[in-house]
């Protein structure tokens, strides 16, 4: 009975999305009302069953269930094989996501009644809806990569959904490149592991980690898995993409950055945990990250006066502390730290238009939070440090500056053989043109 | 030198508020001494916005009959007595109506494109090129730079908006911060210029490009002060003294947001939401000046680039001979001439009038459609309220009951509606602080609020009092506000947030699903926890004289009760005279405040409205107004009410004050009230799109849900679609659906010798109904430039307004969802009063002087006397003969609701 359910929850999206994208090719225009009414069924059948799943799950809990679908490819002896993994970790963020996303999708039925890109706001968040589902379920890194691609899609094309503005589509792209660096991690950790294990599934994997405990693969394969998690949570190095993020509708940022899209990160290595907890060295690595960027995102959240940008850096320091949780394995921690936080970012993110409203008819603001806001540990520190912190906190600490600098330099050998190449160039046409004229 | 630089300056810069205290303002109020068409023009280059809507759209309303030929006519009539059409008119032999005429509807487009169109005519053409052979002309429309702006975004592949804005955004919005941020600003006790020098100094180092640039500019000039700043790099640019004000103009204009609100906090710092920081505009100019600078620097020295060819540098529109050949064609075409007419005029001639036409078409052709526009609702209007003849009177019918309620245009529907389902009800308006000008401070608030219109400076205070204990409801507020703000602040931080996330996450789904799933339901709920908590006291306003500013005499609040009843022309009052404040609530709207009561600054009416009820049921107060002549009969006693004009719900005030005797007429006319704003509701619902339900308890529940939705991003429309003023009787407008267009201020001229009373009308009334119609005007016209933008993408910044998406310039105006139905049209006030009683008040008084004379509003003038409309036309009043056509007659506004036709006015008579 499990299998049907599950075999539901993930053909329905796609034939809801494909419903989605043939109205669109086909340029039928629907109407806003019959759309939105009928997105909303969509999303409550689909939190209904993805609820089944979730209890099933828990009252089967902790054993798990292994779906192998048909063959997609196969090339010789190699099968590609479209796995699924049904458990905790997969059926609760399937049931956070089919439930925020309804709640955003009532949302934007009104807010974005009568606007233009309604229906490729919807169809998006479908696509959302569906990679976050595979996501969720995949049992191996090529089949999650596709989830993953989606998702980062979508969010892109929801960060220039004003795409007549210059500023939300030059920070799409900076999105776009950013996961574009990060997803080569997946790709990497795909073919890495194509090669030294036959296979990517997460479930065979720590066997096989047994069979060869010393080589250097697998250190290699977690580390890539590590980087591409950075991306999508922007953690450090990664992190000045987020708060650049916040151009398109309040909801669609309210989703992605304050809750689904952002949390993929600590997902990925949730996933992956078993096949982390073989590698010390790996699992402190994530801690340091994950402290340095809480730490990073919320001294630079503390100067941002804006409410978008300062829920993005909020967002960053609480995924930060996430990766702390995963690290020191809390597992159950660091997903419930997850649900939490992403419903309540979702709501910080939904009201943030009532800031001034609130602020304007609260008694206790003029009487003492104005000058008390803001020194809780800053008192200890002296002001004119204080100071520098400040300003320095204003600029991300120059990240912008710093990743451009590594940038450059990777990319310093490449212009030199570019430079050579542009020199043989030249000889060759010298070389052609002399023979063209001997053969003259 | 430079103080007066900055005083012209300041004059020019956008004069929004904060958005805690929005006001409807004309946003170029300080182009007022200019006539409107030139005003606009100019603003629109600063702003760089689009002063009227695209000809296209003035186009489909003429293929829609919006607008008709004799609007046409006639508003070319009214332009040329104000404007010349060409210089060189003669050489084409048209009459300058005709000129215009042809013009309006001509398609022509002269620049230096090389694109040959499919031309028809080639004896013409032919004709065209002989005369135009070997010749050349620059269009008088060519532009001096002196910002490399523009150079820089076209060849250099650099974009202000990614580059040099994010930079000043973020410092000043860290500067401004009225304590959104975790952090306040550590410079606040400094100043703006020395937050600037440190930041730029820190960033030795660790910048590149122009921040480099900047870095070694700010080195090189921290000694010196602003003022020397921003003298030295002019007079580094070689820009000339009398270009100064307009080049820092359009510097500052490209943060306009930010640079309004900079010197608005500088000027009026009361108005901060909280504190204002010490902010100069110097400061701000000068920082801005030298990142412009160094923005130049680093390109020209990129490039190699001699910076002095920048500044100055004229961009010209130069038409060749084939272009010129081209424009003649397509004069000849548009102004159907003869297709020889060019062959004996001199060919220099011939390149003035091509130059002149030209400017002619930019300038002239969209005003021209314009007034034909604005004309026609005008003519409609002018000809409803003359021919309007079914006026209801209800002589046989006693009266039991007068409410006053605000001019406000969204009255005008309730008005009628009250009227209708009641005959025994009279309505009036005046204007909704009811001449009470106080900063009010309530119970378990703050801070205290002026009620008055932004342009009186309230003389008194007044304070809400407690009937009853009221400590554990000040507890308890202290402890909401409290929890509100640690909740604000610390869910944001790392340690802390951490914690409160945990515990508070999962909880947050709870409030999240209730406001977006039930938002009709959300509000109830709210409000049973609140009582739950603990039971506001019961309150009342206190008004008596006390120290200082506080409260008002008897003989104060006697002559304010006096003057309201003036307005009035002082009727036979009833035994129940409401006084209807109006009020609106929205949920998640950081424009709440917009859709207030205008003449209450933004805010509901609801303290003015206590406070007047209070006065004039005071015996004390009674009796004085006795001595002056006014009997306020012993049963009439007034009662306090709040319409909002969002869920349409009256509410009654200190109910509880009210005499015994008068509770059976006040319960009929609760029934009545609540009957007609079910209609009202009904009427409005046709004007959203999500409503499809069509009984008026149903438009009701819709509203209020409205009201209540996180989500909704037009809880009303607000002012939309006002077009009209009418100060007059009743009589005048009873009767006529006015669609929810026109502001109604009563007078009545017969009590009023001297002209004292219209005075106080007018200027009470028609200042504040120009500036919401110029306010809508500009943001429905050009949303992105005048306006807000969609409100979709909003970013709440520092507690003092909204920025579009991550970061960009502080907005301005009104958002597009809150303006998608307006239609632009200026103000036109219809005043029933002798007509050397108003020419006298349009006189005599600057402003009002002003926005007549420089046409920022129409006036037609009813003289009762000799029964005669008069117009005002460019300098006088000029008489009107309306000729009308019968409106059409419905039994009610009901009936003609649900009939949706498109009529802005119709008769109701049964």
């Amino acid at each position: 009975m499990i299998e049907k359910l599950f075999e539901i929850i993930l053909v329905s999206p796609f034939i809801w999305m494909s419903l989605l994208a043939m109205i669109f090719f086909l340029r039928i225009k629907i109407n806003e009302r019959l759309l939105s009414e009928s997105v909303r069924l969509f999303c409550l059948y689909m939190f209904f069953t993805t609820l089944m799943l979730f209890v099933t799950t828990l009252i089967h809990s902790p054993s798990f269930l292994l779906l192998d679908l048909e063959d997609w490819i196969h090339v010789g002896d190699y099968h590609f094989k479209i796995r699924f993994i049904v458990d905790l970790l997969g059926a609760t963020y399937a049931v956070l996501t089919t439930s925020l996303i309804g709640i955003i999708i009532k949302f934007s039925r009104n807010y974005l009644h009568k606007e233009e890109g309604y229906f490729r706001f919807i169809f998006l968040l479908s696509t959302l809806m569906f990679g976050l589902l595979i996501v969720s379920f995949a049992r191996s890194l090529d089949l999650l990569f596709v989830g993953w691609e989606l998702v980062g899609t979508a969010s892109v094309l929801l960060i220039s959904y004003f795409h007549d503005k210059p500023r939300p589509v030059s920070h799409a792209i900076k999105a776009m490149v950013t996961y574009r660096i990060c997803d080569m991690g997946i790709l990497a950790a795909a073919a890495w592991s194509h090669l030294q294990f036959h296979s990517t599934d997460f479930v065979i994997f720590p066997k096989m980690l047994h069979a060869d405990p010393h080589s250097f693969g697998p250190v290699v394969v977690g580390f890539f898995v590590l980087w591409a998690s950075l991306g999508k949570a922007g953690q450090l190095p990664m992190s000045s993409w987020l708060p650049a993020a916040m151009e398109g509708p309040t909801p669609s940022s309210a989703i992605f950055y304050g809750a689904l899209s952002v949390h993929l990160g600590p997902f990925l290595l949730l996933r992956f945990y078993d096949y982390f907890s073989h590698f010390p060295s790996l699992l402190v690595v994530v801690g340091m990250i994950g402290a340095a960027s809480a730490f990073y995102a919320t001294l630079v959240g503390r100067t941002r006066s804006d409410a978008k940008t300062m829920l993005a850096y909020a967002t960053i320091s609480q995924v930060g502390i996430i990766y702390v949780e995963i690290a020191l394995g809390f597992q159950n921690l660091a997903l419930f730290h997850m649900v939490t936080h992403a419903s309540l970012r979702t709501y910080q993110f939904l009201r943030s238009s009532s800031l001034i409203q609130d602020f304007v008819e609260n008694p206790m603001v003029e009487h003492h939070k104005f000058i008390r806001r803001g020194f809780f540990f800053e008192k200890f520190i002296s002001q004119s440090l204080r100071e520098k912190l400040f300003v320095h906190a204003l600029h991300g600490f120059h990240l912008d500056f710093f990743t451009k600098k590594i940038i450059e330099a990777f990319l310093f050998p490449m212009k030199c053989l570019i430079n050579i190449e542009d020199k043989l160039m030249i000889f060759d046409t010298y070389l052609l043109k002399l023979i063209l004229r001997k053969t003259k | 030198m430079l103080e007066q630089l900055i005083s012209n300056i300041r004059k020019k810069l956008p004069i929004q508020n904060p958005l805690h205290s929005f006001v409807h303002n004309n946003i170029l109020l300080m182009f007022e001494h200019m006539d409107f068409h030139e005003a606009v023009s100019e603003a629109g280059k600063l702003y760089k916005a689009r002063p009227y809507l695209e000809i296209y759209k003035y186009l489909e309303k003429f293929d829609e009959n919006k607008i008709t030929q004799t609007d046409i006519r006639r508003s070319i009539g009214h332009y040329l007595g104000k404007y010349k059409a060409i210089e060189s008119l003669s050489l084409l032999g048209l009459t300058p109506e005709d000129y215009f005429y042809r013009l309006m509807f001509s398609k022509l487009s002269f620049n230096d494109d090389e694109i040959q169109p499919v031309l028809s005519n080639s004896i013409l053409w032919e004709n065209c090129l002989k005369k135009m052979e070997n010749q050349s002309l620059n269009l008088g429309r060519s532009v001096r730079y002196w910002r490399g702006k523009e150079y820089w975004e076209k060849y250099h592949n650099e974009s202000y908006v990614l580059s040099f804005h994010p930079f000043m955004i973020r410092l000043i919005s860290s500067f401004l911060d009225q304590g959104q941020s975790y952090w306040p600003n550590p410079f606040l006790d400094k100043s703006f210029w020395d937050f600037f020098l440190f930041d730029v100094l820190s960033l030795k180092g660790v910048s590149e490009g122009w921040i480099e640039k900047l870095v070694e500019k700010t080195e090189a000039s921290k000694n010196l002060g602003p003022s020397e700043v921003i003298i030295k790099e002019l007079n580094l640019k070689n820009i000339p003294e009398d270009v100064w004000e307009s080049y820092l103009l359009e510097i500052l204009f490209d943060l306009k947001g930010w640079a309004g609100m900079v010197n608005k906090l500088e000027t009026e710092p009361e108005q901060a939401t909280v504190k204002a920081p010490n902010i100069k505009l110097l400061d701000f100019m000068a920082a801005f000046l030298l990142m412009e600078s160094s923005i130049d620097t680093y390109h020209s020295e990129s490039a190699s680039i001699d910076l002095q060819m920048i500044h100055g540098r004229v961009e010209k529109i130069e038409l060749r001979s084939f272009q010129l050949a081209l424009a003649l064609y397509q004069i000849t075409e548009s102004f159907c001439l003869h297709e020889e007419w060019m062959m004996n005029v001199e060919t220099q001639k011939l390149l003035n009038m091509i130059d002149e036409i030209d400017q002619s078409e930019l300038r002239d052709r969209v005003r021209l459609w314009h007034e034909a526009y604005e004309h026609h609702f005008h003519r409609e209007a002018l000809e409803a309220v003359s021919g309007h003849v079914f006026k209801i009177k209800n002589d046989d019918i006693k009266t039991y009951a007068q409410i006053l309620f605000c001019i406000d245009d969204r009255e005008e529907s309730m008005r009628r509606y009250v009227e209708e389902t009641d005959p025994g009800i009279e309505t009036f308006g005046v204007v909704g602080f009811f001449g009470i000008d106080m900063k009010f401070s309530g119970l378990g608030h703050s801070r205290s609020i002026p009620q008055c219109p932004p342009v009186v400076v309230p003389s008194r205070s007044i304070k809400e009092v407690p009937l009853s204990d009221s400590t554990t409801f000040k507890k308890w507020n202290t402890y909401q506000g409290l929890l509100d703000l640690i909740l604000y602040y610390q869910s944001r931080t790392l340690i802390r947030g951490f914690l409160s996330t945990l515990i508070l996450g999962l909880l947050s789904f709870i409030p999240m699903s209730i406001q977006v799933f039930f938002p009709r339901k959300s509000r109830f709920f709210g409000k049973k926890i609140l009582n739950l908590l603990s039971q506001g006291p019961k309150t009342e306003i206190h008004l008596e004289r006390g120290e200082g500013d506080y409260g008002y005499t008897k003989k104060e609040m006697a002559s304010m009760v006096e003057a309201i009843l003036r307005m009035i022309g002082i009727p036979k009052l009833a035994p129940l005279v409401l006084v209807m404040g109006h009020g609106s609530s929205s949920n998640n709207n950081p424009f709440k405040q917009a859709y207030g009561c205008g003449a209450c600054g933004g805010n509901a009416g609801m303290p003015n409205t206590r406070a007047f009820v209070k006065m004039a049921n005071d015996k004390l107060v009674r009796s004085e107004l006795r001595k002056i002549g006014i009997e306020i009969p012993d049963e009439t006693w007034f009662v306090g009410a709040l319409h909002d004009t969002c869920t349409d719900e009256v509410q009654f005030l200190d109910e509880g004050q009210i005499p015994e005797s008068h509770y059976s007429s006040l319960d009929k006319l609760k029934q009545s009230l609540i009957r007609a704003s079910k209609l009202n509701a009904l009427e409005r619902c046709q004007r959203f799109d999500t409503f499809i339900k069509h009984s008026p308890d149903e438009a009701l529940g819709h509203v209020k849900e409205r009201a209540n939705d996180l989500a909704q991003p037009r809880p009303e429309y607000g002012h939309s679609s006002n077009a009209l003023a009418v100060v007059g009787n009743r009589e005048m407008t009873k009767g006529l659906f006015m669609n929810r267009r026109s502001f109604l201020l009563s007078y009545d001229w017969k009590s009023d010798p001297d002209g004292s009373i219209l005075k106080n009308v007018v200027l009470g009334g028609i200042p504040v109904a120009v500036n919401i119609n110029m306010d809508y005007y500009f943001s429905s016209v050009d949303n992105d430039h005048f306006g807000c933008g969609s409100k979709l993408p909003l970013n709440m910044t520092s507690l003092l307004g909204v920025m579009t998406g991550s970061m960009s310039d502080l907005r301005i105006g009104l958002a597009r969802q809150m303006v998608e139905i307006h239609e632009p049209i200026r103000n036109m006030t219809i005043i029933e009063a002798p007509l050397p009683r108003v020419r006298d008040l349009f006189n005599s008084h600057s402003r009002l002087r002003n926005i007549l004379y420089n046409h920022w509003m129409r006036l037609a003038v009813f003289d009762p006397i000799d029964q005669k409309w008069w117009v005002f036309g460019h300098e006088n009043y000029e008489e009107l003969h309306v000729e009308h056509l019968p409106l059409s007659v419905f039994k009610s506004s009901h009936s003609y609701v649900s009939f949706q036709r498109e009529d802005n006015f119709v008769e109701i008579h049964k």
